[in-house]
């Protein structure tokens, strides 16, 4: 790694919900500018507490940071308020398809840039349009009639409009058709290099993820237990046997072959 | 949904509040036909629609702060109540027209903010509570506070207002006052419906975390609903108070703003014309059943007025309840499928 401070830093980072629940334990990760950073994980891992934990969203559910630092772009964002966070171009996509469903496409685009006072709207309506092209023709439409892969352009689409330098993306493929959910995360991809925008990704599909970050992190019960580049993890044993499904003695598994058993196990079950 | 061969190259354009020529034509033969209406109109008439027009101001304003912003309201009437007092007793200080009804919308606004800071803490049923706590707490208020500042029990009296050395004694006068205060806030709610404040406002309202997450601060959004409401509440009561020339913590109570959300509702939540087209239906059906139970008791048909009364209540209620089973969404939506079949005809659909 570069000598640079990291974009965002958590270190030792405690979060507990109610007083009581204690969720993630210690967790530290660090993204570099411009970097593509996977966060990996079975579900209730912690991975979206972590990042409820950078974009400062902990107070609505009674959870907050206890323990630890949270450093953004030098400064400290522990526990910070989620409207001066996103005001510092820390952008959050949130998990589920939360568009605004009584809003149009358009509308929903403009309010990305809600914070935003003094920019040309037409031009950045026009760059987002250039990533997601399939948008254009349904600017009018109301966002909640949107099918899944639409509304999770219009999230990104949205994100993108308040011109992050960093960007939490929390599950985008959730519930989407693999080819859809291969070209959004090319699409992510050339965003990251066109813009030099920082990602951090949370995602169960460790497979896709891998295929475009540059780090990744793997948590389990709310620590962080492994972590490395793209290829430490690819070539690390317990990745591919837990994660990536492919085994020990095998040679690996040509990608084909793995849809096609995990395609013939769901019709079977 | 657009007529055909209406294309916009511009985002101003597009978002324009009336779009087409037809648009223009209809609306200002609309205008010109409500201007001239005293001139066929009895006096009844003319004083039905003015009370009209103050209750539609005042479900305009819930509309922002319950239909675009998602705060539940029952305390609209105590906001109006609110602005009627502030606006008798700027007018018994002297003060003209033009000054007294922006001062009692912004009384009532701040008046509001003091039960909009629970709103931030409490969502739904418990923020109804609070707000009802308002409806509650306002004619106490104005009973125990010295009679020299609202006139406590007794109320206070309020003269016709002067606008420009004219005395607008009359009820054509207030008439024409009331239309056109009502059309200027009008075009205020539909102008926030689709302002970067308007979309704030339903966007804390669909989802508020996703809110957030772009920036916009629920504490700043739900005290600008509150505030815009109650805004609209206060301008309504100060031309109630200088409509009925007198005021008293009676005239604003728990049932009226019961009936401003349920005109909201009839009409629509989600849109300036749901108020309008709600506080129309609500009030002509009301005028309608009083003036029929009153014939029918003339006619002396051997009801008593108790069981005609209580008919009317039962049928008034009826209608508003079928209303909302066939059309949930409210007169505006159906309005709007009605504008639709229009331009799509001879098609069934598109």
């Amino acid at each position: 790694m570069s000598a640079d401070p990291p974009l965002l830093e958590l270190r030792n980072v405690d979060v507990v919900f109610n007083g009581v629940i204690q969720v993630l334990r210690g967790a530290s990760l660090t993204v570099p500018a411009g970097a593509v950073v996977a966060l990996l994980g079975a579900n209730g891992a912690g991975k979206t507490t972590a990042l409820r934990a950078v974009s400062g969203l902990l107070a609505t559910e009674q959870g907050r940071v206890t323990a630890g630092h949270i450093g953004y772009a030098g400064a400290d964002i522990t526990n910070a308020d989620p409207c001066a966070i996103v005001a510092r171009g820390l952008v959050q996509v949130l998990d589920g398809r939360r568009v605004l469903a009584h809003l149009s496409v358009a509308q929903n685009l403009r309010a990305g840039a809600h914070f935003r006072r003094d920019f040309d709207e037409p031009a950045e309506l026009a760059r987002v349009l250039g990533y997601f092209p399939a948008l254009e023709r349904l600017m009018r439409r109301t966002a909640g009639y949107l099918s899944g892969g639409e509304m999770q352009m219009l999230l990104v689409g949205r994100a993108l409009m308040a011109r992050p330098r960093l960007m939490l993306l929390d599950e985008p493929s959730m519930g989407l058709a693999p080819r859809i959910a291969q070209e959004l995360f090319a699409t992510i991809r050339r965003i990251n290099r066109a813009e030099g925008m920082a990602i951090l990704l949370v995602e169960q599909n460790a497979a896709a993820a891998l295929e475009i970050c540059d780090h990744g992190y793997v948590m389990e019960t709310g620590r962080v237990v492994l972590h490395g580049d793209r290829a430490a993890l690819l070539a690390n044993e317990d990745m591919r046997a837990f994660y990536l499904g492919l085994s020990l003695t095998q040679a690996r598994r040509s990608y084909r072959e793995v849809k096609h058993y995990k395609r013939r196990k769901r019709w079977l079950g | 949904m657009l007529p055909s061969g209406v294309f916009f190259t511009d985002h101003a354009a597009e978002a324009g509040l009336l779009r087409t020529l037809p648009q223009r034509l209809w609306l200002a033969a609309l205008l010109a036909a409500l201007v001239l209406l005293p001139l066929v109109a009895g006096a009844h008439l003319i004083g039905l629609l003015t009370m009209l027009c103050i209750t539609a101001i005042a479900v305009l304003g819930l509309q922002i702060t319950t239909g675009m912003a998602g705060q539940v309201n029952l305390g609209q009437s105590a906001f109006v109540g609110a602005g009627a007092f502030v606006a008798a007793r700027l007018a018994l200080a002297g003060l003209p027209l033009p000054l007294v009804l922006p001062l009692a919308g912004l009384a009532a606004a701040a008046g509001s903010v003091a039960f909009a800071l629970p709103a931030m803490r409490v969502k739904g049923f418990y923020l109804a509570l609070t707000t009802l706590a308002a409806q509650v707490m306002f004619p106490i208020l104005i009973i125990r506070l010295p009679a020299a500042w609202f006139g406590g029990a007794d109320g206070l009296g309020v003269d016709p207002p002067t606008v420009a050395g004219i005395r607008l004694g009359g009820a054509t006068a207030m008439y024409l006052l009331c239309l056109g205060v009502l059309v200027v806030m009008a075009t205020a709610a539909f102008n926030v419906g689709r302002s970067r404040a308007g979309r704030a406002f339903r966007a804390m309202r669909d989802n508020d975390n996703a809110a957030r997450v772009l920036g916009i601060d629920p504490l700043r959004t739900k005290l600008a609903a509150f505030f815009a409401g109650a805004f609209f509440a206060g301008v309504a009561g100060a031309l109630y108070a200088y409509q009925v020339r007198y005021v008293t913590t009676e005239q604003f109570t728990l049932w009226q703003s019961v009936w401003y959300v349920g005109m909201l509702l009839v009409g629509g939540m989600t849109q300036p014309l749901g108020a309008i087209l709600g506080t129309l239906f609500v009030t002509l059906l009301q005028e309608m059943l009083r003036s029929a139970g009153g014939a029918l008791l003339d006619a002396d048909v051997g009801l008593q007025g108790g069981a005609i009364f209580a008919a009317t209540n039962v049928l008034l209620g009826s209608v508003i309840l079928a209303g909302l089973i066939f059309e949930p969404r409210g007169l505006a939506h159906r309005w709007g499928l009605v504008v639709a079949a229009y331009r799509i005809w001879p098609y069934p659909h598109r």
